[in-house]
């Protein structure tokens, strides 16, 4: 019971910590905020079902191809509507505005395109559960977990040791000082972007066989995720993954030991708690004026 | 005076303008209705226009407050026997101290966290009324709330509950000017202008703040009060954070910081909705595009545009200068 358990919360925190780095990324890339990971979540997840069941893409190929997407998706919001309104002269809270128009967006035309019903992913493998030291598991919860991981693990090797990475860093911490040293600071804003919405269309793609693939589906997921970002230390990359991995462990094991109907409005407690007590989060990252 | 007088006279026509209209839409009932939402979202929103609009203080989860209103009033008058009149004002002033309550930390947060804390409370406020069963009926919602009544005549009909919440939105944007003009009125631009300037000139920034969220909470709580005996019904489906974003939407595409600005806002926005009564699934779409719109073509919402519109005018008749 108990391994079992641990294991749904490191699959669903490592889910929240992928979406929360996204959030991270992004307000580190161009001090802006997104609301709109949730709902890309949804696109990749719905994106993934269409490759996988109806074109019968293989798995990996499905995975991949989504992420492709979701890269060029999140690249093009970047470039069509948050570069342009801060050319307009837009103040940073239009743009939260805006990608909630974004998200608003996005759940219509997966509405137009998919219907509004519940679609079942189907199973990935061919046994149902796995033993893992007499442990039943279910092997869509470990693939899950791998992938999540998987994706931690690159980011931090691509934003450490890579050099587009290091300018990403490098343009984070004083754009002025990054192009005058060369790097492409517009660039490295859109592929934060873009790096942002392929996450979380890699993980769509993933939770799909747990949850099911359904209209609202990124909702939650994407207020989790921003408040493990935000538990973390809103803009730290490893900060929103601990965030992502606490709320997931406070989640399941309120559901299990308390009742599953009151997880919901004790993370948000927690999180708004968080705020008043400690805004800087775990990594003291900095948010007061 | 020549001036006044003339400001008197465009006002006078708009008003009989809409006099007319009111008195056409007023022999229908759905219709009434639909005059009756346009003022209870004006309210709402005019709320939200103190905060945003003259303060700079963002809050994306207003429908926590309209829902606290709307609740609190119908609980009150409902289970503790309270007549609705001043059971919506009760629930107004406990909206209210829970707006001065997440001020507190929020008046210390830079703009993003602020929307991150306000979204929060938002949502726990709708989890919270849809898990507590026993005391909200959770999802399927609470019926039959009393009508209001004052002096013993019972507001049952949409025409004399129109007239009703005319009279209390036209108190409500008189009490707004009056606070905007005022010293208060003043801190919260220069609040709103800039922070530390304000700090500078020895105004308290912090209380400020905090008195913007209690305002705010407590005309938003107050039009959620006044919803709930309206229809009637109250479930929380109402108070998604579509609402909140409805609320912002409405206000930006009025034009914030002004005084017509979320009349015109909530006016354009309910009979749009209303008119789209049968694409009721696209209807988020519709709000996206309204914010977008605003956001790329009309920074100033509708109220820039007449602004322009009557500076090129003067500029075309106006006195030269000599």
């Amino acid at each position: 019971m108990i391994v079992q358990l641990i294991i749904g919360a490191l699959m669903i925190g490592s889910v929240y910590g992928i979406v929360g780095l996204g959030y991270g990324m992004i307000y580190k890339a161009s001090g802006l905020m997104t609301l709109a990971q949730g709902d890309m979540l949804m696109i990749g997840s719905f994106l993934g079902i269409t490759f996988y069941k109806y074109l019968k893409f293989p798995f990996i190929v499905s995975l991949l191809l989504t992420m492709f997407i979701m890269f060029c998706l999140g690249e093009f919001i970047e470039r069509a509507m948050v570069t342009t309104l801060l050319k307009k002269g837009a103040e940073p809270v239009y743009i939260i505005l805006c990608t909630i128009s974004v998200s608003m967006i996005l759940q219509n035309s997966a509405m137009f395109i998919w219907g509004r019903n519940y679609l079942q992913f189907p199973s990935l493998f061919k046994t149902a559960t796995v033993k893992i030291l007499g442990y039943d598991i279910v092997p869509e919860n470990l693939l899950c977990l791998g992938v999540g991981i998987l994706c931690m693990v690159a980011m931090h090797f691509f934003m450490t040791k890579s050099k587009f990475g290091t300018s990403m860093r490098a343009a984070a911490q004083d754009e002025t000082a990054a192009s005058a040293l060369g790097i492409n600071v517009p660039a490295t804003k859109g592929a934060a972007w873009g790096i942002a919405s392929m996450l979380a269309g890699g993980v769509g793609v993933v939770v799909g066989p747990i949850f099911g693939v359904y209209m609202s589906m990124g909702a939650m997921i994407g207020q989790k995720g921003f408040a493990g970002a935000v538990v973390g230390g809103y803009g730290n990359m490893y900060g929103a993954i601990a965030g992502g991995m606490f709320f997931g462990f406070v989640e399941t094991f309120i559901s299990a030991y308390v009742s599953s109907s009151y997880k919901d409005l004790i993370s948000f407690s927690v999180l708004i708690i968080v705020m008043i007590f400690m805004p800087t989060g775990l990594f003291k990252e900095q948010v007061m004026e | 005076m020549l001036k006044k007088l003339r400001q008197k006279r465009i006002s006078i026509i708009v008003l009989l303008i809409v006099a007319i209209i009111c008195a056409f839409m007023l022999k229908e009932r759905y219709l009434a209705l639909v005059l009756c939402f346009i003022c209870i979202n004006t309210i709402a929103v005019t709320g939200l226009d103190i905060l945003f609009g003259y303060t700079g203080q963002v809050s994306f989860g207003h429908a926590a407050y309209y829902a606290i209103g709307a609740y609190g009033s119908t609980l009150l008058s409902m289970k503790a026997g309270i007549p609705p009149a001043i059971s919506i004002l009760m629930a107004s002033l406990i909206s209210m101290v829970l707006g001065m309550i997440i001020a507190i930390p929020a008046a210390k947060l830079v703009k993003h966290f602020l929307s991150l804390l306000t979204i929060a409370f938002g949502q726990m406020v709708y989890i919270f009324i849809s898990i507590t069963d026993p005391l909200t009926n959770g999802y399927s919602g609470i019926m039959a709330i009393p009508h209001i009544s004052l002096f013993g005549y019972t507001f049952t009909s949409n025409q004399s509950n129109f007239f009703l919440l005319l009279a209390i939105t036209i108190l409500v944007l008189i009490a707004k000017n009056r606070i905007i003009k005022s010293r208060v009125g003043r801190a919260f631009i220069a609040v709103r202008e800039n922070t530390q300037a304000a700090n500078g000139m020895g105004i308290n920034v912090r209380y400020y703040k905090i008195m913007a969220f209690a305002i705010s909470a407590f005309l938003t709580g107050l039009a959620g009060a006044l919803y709930a005996h309206l229809v009637c019904f109250i479930s929380p489906d109402s108070f998604t954070n579509t609402t909140s974003n409805l609320f912002m939407t409405m206000l930006l595409f009025g034009g914030i910081g002004s005084l017509a600005g979320p009349v015109i806002g909530s006016a354009i926005l309910v009979i749009v909705t209303e008119l789209m009564q049968s694409f009721v699934a696209y209807q988020m779409l519709i709000y996206a595009i309204f914010i977008l719109a605003v956001l790329f073509y009309l920074p100033n919402g509708v109220i820039g545009i007449l602004d322009t519109f009557r500076a090129k005018v003067k500029n075309k008749f106006g006195k030269k200068a000599e």
